[in-house]
């Protein structure tokens, strides 16, 4: 069973406060695939997945050695080189967190975000992804009457798919989820289970998960994070 | 893309504003260093007069700033004991008693007083100067003890300030680990509380003392003169070095008079100095060495 | 320890809470008794804007109001954009290490003694604006006031701003990293939209801070009690006339004039502990 790679980690170690959280990883990820990442928490399973959109470089005292490939337009790219700003991999790169994260500003402000710091400006293009994206997340039908309301208005839920579709609307070709659902009731994180299934043909995603039974539902693959090291189940 | 431009030109901008601001005070303080530094020496401190005799106020210093530096030191000192007790416990109140009513009202008086502009407080003091010679003693004017009073008031939110926000910065499990053992609310303040926001107390302390020492517009309203030689009674006037660098910048006689000013400016931003950086590094043994634990990084 | 014991040390607490927060009514009394004669009577306001000529009677302290404002707000007009581009600076613009650095500096500037800036002014400050404006007569005006106060206040505003920006939600911030942006539109899209009540606050406490500082005004604006006609004109401000009080006779109004200052600045500082209060900031020793 041969299936396309996407992403490829070599050589991963990564340590905070010169206290290893991985050493040695090699991993790789799946096309169209949802890896899911398990393990005891505090362990650097949410660590993981900012090492593949570089967004732990925000912390201080951490440090990492090894690389990260991702493949991109079919070519294999060096993340943390030259070639790709941190801002457009992660725009490739889109992140979920456990808690839904909007920006303090309406629905649509909230979707045109990521389109006004790439300075896209036509209103119509702005309106088509943004509908576009929505809809992909399952969230067009219960806010295109309110738009314009504050995005805390929504249920944690409906937040938690906007923060999807928010990711959604650069177009990323990898997802990662940060515990997507842990902060939600069963009734909406099934509904965000089913999205993810649904995404697996637009993207590749990785989801950080401890519910063991979400685990079996959605992923392909399992990992589980042990001391220092990865575990393929 | 107008982002791209208004991004450049911030980037700009801030590099130009931090350039600009820390430049001139470099370039002043430069040139205090550079015009002073060579009037300092045993001579700008203790004159003609044998050091030992000076320490020992054998001989009185008439030619350097030894009175004013023992001026300095006593009213600082001085102000800052009358301020620490008082401070400390309306902290500790503040922090461990205080209904939210008073916690509301007491805090806006703290607030205010502390906004209050030093010269205003040293008006105070010497209105309470005046109403004691008017309705107590004839002989009663502005001096040392009207001094310390005025800079107590000065100091005092301070204090209280930083007491009570250590105090109300400990974690649930230190303020519950002795109460659990069966101590009272007092014991516990005291046994636990308090030493726990010792260093966050101590930094506020300095800072207050720093504040004191630097001041110029409560003493120059309250008793402090150009000369008075060391500082013999809480009743009587008294030299300070910050007066004396004000006194020397209009008063001065000849380029000598000058450069003890110089001096006086150089020693005086010395100590402050030496109290910010102390303040500073109480603070970060406080924060810890390097910040949270491993174990703590989030996922 | 015994139960009295308990008892005693709650009063002690609690008398020296009530004390501290009862010196800040004192002060206001003393000012209020010691002024009354000129205060009383609804003079307070017509004193506000009467020029002041002791020859005639007049003690109205129009031109130290005028002084203040002028010093203080063209102070806080140049320490605005410094204060605001050196945080923006230490909030992602400049490097990471440098921005330590420059907050350390900061923080250092706090405790510059104000007496040394005006000592400073005089023997470097004041020549310098001499040569450059001819039609500053001695040097000593309020531009050069202003010039010294800026540096003075601008640690005061930045470290406010600081807070300000430091309490904008992390999430927020995390959601716009991992959306791509950079740090400038980090800071342009999300961190100055949230941070605005933190630069409010900092404005008015480096206004404050500004009014209420005495030396550097009384050391190198020229101290001139007239209304200023222009930045390089000679001024007063409140704080200046107090220091300059003279007067040997305590019941004259000359003298009652400086308490009528003393309660202005009181006032104006009580309002902007309120103000600044209600913008929920938290104050306290910086």
């Amino acid at each position: 069973m041969d299936k396309p790679v996407k992403i490829r980690v070599e050589n991963l170690t990564f340590s905070y406060h010169q206290t290893p959280v991985f050493e040695n990883v090699n991993l790789a990820f799946e096309a169209h695939a949802i890896t899911a990442i398990t393990g005891p928490s505090g362990r650097g399973k949410s660590t993981f997945l900012t090492v593949l959109n570089r967004l732990w470089e925000s912390q201080p005292f951490a440090e990492m050695q090894g690389k990260v490939w991702i493949l991109l337009d079919g070519q294999w790219v060096d993340i943390y080189g030259k070639t790709l700003s941190k801002p457009d991999l992660r725009r490739k790169v889109g992140m979920v967190f456990q808690t839904p994260n909007p920006l303090p500003m309406s629905i649509w402000k909230n979707m045109a975000f990521p389109l006004k710091l790439t300075g896209i400006s036509d209103k119509s293009l702005i309106e088509e992804k943004i509908s576009a994206a929505l809809r992909q997340a399952f969230l067009w039908d219960e806010v295109k009457d309110r738009l314009h309301d504050s995005a805390f208005g929504l249920s944690g839920g409906q937040q938690q798919r906007l923060c999807i579709a928010r990711a959604l609307v650069s177009q990323p070709e990898i997802l990662l989820l940060d515990e997507p659902t842990s902060s939600l009731d069963a009734g909406a994180a099934s509904v965000i289970e089913d999205l993810l299934v649904r995404l697996k043909e637009r993207c590749t995603l990785i989801v950080v998960s401890h519910y063991l039974d979400q685990v079996s539902r959605i992923a392909d693959t399992a990992l589980k994070l042990q001391a220092r090291g990865f575990l393929q189940t | 893309m107008n982002i791209r431009i208004l991004g450049g030109c911030l980037r700009v901008f801030s590099w130009g504003a931090v350039l600009v601001l820390t430049g001139s005070v470099l370039v002043l303080l430069g040139y205090l260093l550079v015009k002073g530094v060579p009037s300092l020496g045993r001579d700008l401190i203790f004159g003609q007069v044998n050091v030992l005799d000076a320490l020992l106020l054998k001989k009185r210093v008439f030619d350097g700033l030894f009175p004013a530096i023992a001026g300095t030191l006593s009213v600082v000192l001085l102000s800052v004991g009358l301020a620490i007790p008082v401070g400390v416990c309306a902290g500790i109140y503040m922090s461990e008693f205080a209904t939210v009513l008073q916690q509301r009202v007491f805090g806006l008086m703290f607030d205010i007083l502390a906004g209050i502009p030093s010269i205003v407080i040293g008006l105070f003091g010497f209105s309470g100067a005046i109403f004691i010679h008017r309705y107590i003693s004839n002989d009663f004017r502005p001096c040392l003890a009207v001094s310390v009073a005025a800079l107590a008031f000065l100091v005092l939110p301070y204090i209280t300030r930083t007491t009570q926000a250590s105090m109300q910065g400990l974690s649930i499990q230190t303020r519950q680990a002795a109460l659990a053992l069966g101590a009272t609310r007092v014991q516990n303040i005291f046994y636990v509380l308090l030493p726990q926001s010792f260093s966050g107390i101590l930094s506020g302390i300095i800072l207050a003392i720093g504040r004191c020492a630097e001041d110029t517009a409560v003493i120059m309203l309250t008793g402090v003169v150009a000369t008075a030689g060391i500082p013999g009674s809480l009743l009587g006037s008294y030299e300070a070095l910050p007066f004396y660098i004000y006194y020397i910048s209009s008063q001065y006689t000849d380029a000598e008079e000058l450069m003890s000013g110089y001096g006086a400016a150089i020693i005086l931003l010395g100590v402050c100095a030496v109290l910010f950086i102390l303040a500073f590094l109480i603070k970060r043994r406080l924060a810890g060495p390097a910040g949270p634990a491993p174990g703590r990084f989030h996922g | 320890m015994t139960r009295v014991f308990q008892k005693t040390a709650r009063i002690v607490f609690f008398l020296s809470a009530a004390a501290s927060a009862m010196a800040a009514a004192l002060v206001f009394g003393f000012l209020l008794v010691f002024g009354f004669p000129l205060i009383g009577g609804g003079e307070f306001f017509s004193l506000l804007t009467r020029p002041w000529s002791p020859g005639q009677g007049l003690y109205g302290f129009l031109p130290m109001i005028t002084g203040t404002a002028a010093i203080s707000f063209l102070s806080i007009v140049f320490a605005l954009p410094l204060s605001l581009g050196t945080v923006c600076f230490m909030g992602g613009l400049g490097p990471a290490r440098i921005s330590r650095l420059v907050d350390g500096f900061v923080r250092f500037m706090t405790g510059i003694p104000t007496v040394i800036y005006g000592f400073l002014g005089i023997f470097l400050l004041v020549p310098v604006v001499r040569t450059l404006f001819t039609s500053a007569g001695s040097g000593m005006c309020i531009l050069s006031a202003s010039l010294m106060l800026s540096l003075l206040v601008s640690p005061t505003m930045i470290i406010f701003f600081k807070d300000g920006f430091d309490s904008v939600d992390v999430r927020y911030i995390q959601a716009a990293d991992a959306l791509g942006a950079d740090s400038v539109q980090r800071l342009i899209y999300v961190i100055l939209p949230e941070a605005w009540p933190g630069i409010v606050t900092g404005i008015i406490m480096g206004l404050g801070r500004a009014m209420g500082d005495t030396l550097i005004a009384l050391m190198i604006a020229g101290n001139a009690v007239h209304v200023p006609g222009s930045i390089l004109d000679s001024a007063r401000t409140l704080t200046s006339h107090i220091a300059l009080v003279s007067a040997s006779d305590y019941d004259s109004l000359a003298f009652k004039s400086i308490f009528a200052c003393g309660l202005t600045l009181y006032v104006l500082n009580a309002f902007a502990v309120i103000a600044v209060r209600r913008l929920g900031g938290k104050r306290g020793p910086v």
